[in-house]
């Protein structure tokens, strides 16, 4: 599923569930971002070998294939994008934050996360951005 | 003079590969192939005696190709112990292996009820957030009213909007009291509040 504008930055949502998705692209795509879904890691890899994403944001807990793998498989030679990562998760415990950036994730963000703060945190990464759609 | 069918010529009979002996297959559990792993696992099915040896790989099995087989012959034995000694994985720091188990214990739908009550109590959250994940693809009659629940009593808004997410699909008008209350429970969750009223109009229509 696509939300997209004429001029926004692209970005990836990776949750398997749907009401998260729908929750980021809403947020995302209202504030001008060009939104694509995935369910899980591994149709995020899929997507990312056909699109040059200016921005991933992705789960942890997923089937097929969890966050850290699936952002992990973004920053390998096969994918090969150096797009930000912002991985969102329930997950608060020691060490979930380590991990995430050990798989390439640049930043760590624990669920609930505001809206304003999840579209203020996308445009900053996606700064300079704006003409790539 | 009538037509006389062809006799088809005769194929030789398949025969498949004889399984290895139990013995064999529990060794190569340790071996250090992945595909003689993955066999290994796959090949234990419907052995009640390599249950032992395979929940304890569980633990220490790093290929995920490997640990899925091992836990789809593990999740078909459904049994108590089998369940009770997933569930412990729920809480794991490892994100591969608790989604792997999360996965396999929601084909479990004999063994799983009893394990309810106590992950619903779990004093980790993560630990309820995965069992609505659980729930959500629990083949079990009970499964909506377990969610229900966990929608009406968690004190944990993650753990409610989880549970609301697997909740949807299967929701209906009457259970949109108990996902109003659940937004006056968390007024500062904007997520849930989104969740809820982006479910409420599709809801109202099942009445």
């Amino acid at each position: 599923m696509t939300s997209d504008t004429a001029t926004g930055a692209r970005v990836l949502v990776v949750d398997d569930a749907a009401t998260v998705r729908l929750y980021h692209t809403t947020l995302l795509g209202g504030a001008g971002f060009a939104v694509n879904e995935a369910a899980n890691g591994l149709e995020a890899v899929e997507a990312a070998l056909g699109t040059d994403f200016d921005l991933f944001v992705v789960d942890v807990n997923m089937p097929k294939m969890n966050g850290y793998a699936c952002v992990e498989a973004l920053r390998s030679d096969t994918v090969g994008s150096d797009a930000p990562v912002v991985m969102i998760s329930t997950e608060d415990r020691p060490g979930d934050a380590d991990r995430a950036y050990q798989a390439g994730a640049n930043l760590y963000l624990v669920k609930p996360v505001a809206g304003d703060r999840l579209v203020r945190v996308a445009t900053m990464l996606t700064a300079g951005k704006d003409d790539v759609a | 003079m009538g037509l006389v069918r062809k006799q088809a010529p005769q194929q030789p009979e398949e025969v498949a590969p004889e399984r290895p002996p139990a013995e064999t297959l529990l060794r190569r559990l340790d071996d250090p192939d992945t595909d003689l792993r993955r066999e290994a696992a796959l090949g234990l099915e419907g052995i009640a005696e390599a249950v032992p040896a395979l929940l304890a790989r569980v633990h220490v099995e790093d290929d995920p190709r490997v640990l899925e087989s091992i836990l789809i012959t593990l999740a078909a034995h459904d049994t108590d112990e089998v369940a009770g000694s997933l569930a412990v994985h729920l809480a794991s720091d490892e994100a591969a292996l608790r989604t792997a188990v999360a996965a396999a214990l929601a084909t479990m739908p004999r063994s799983v009820p009893d394990l309810l009550p106590a992950l619903l109590a779990a004093p980790d959250h993560d630990v309820r957030v995965m069992t609505a994940m659980i729930l959500a693809d629990l083949p079990h009659p009970d499964a909506h009213v377990w969610l229900l629940r966990m929608v009406q009593d968690d004190p944990h808004p993650n753990v409610v909007t989880g549970a609301i997410d697997a909740l949807l699909p299967s929701a209906t008008a009457d259970d949109i009291p108990l996902l109003e209350h659940a937004v006056q429970r968390f007024p500062d969750d904007p997520f849930l509040r989104f969740t809820v009223q982006a479910a409420l109009p599709r809801l109202a229509g099942t009445a």
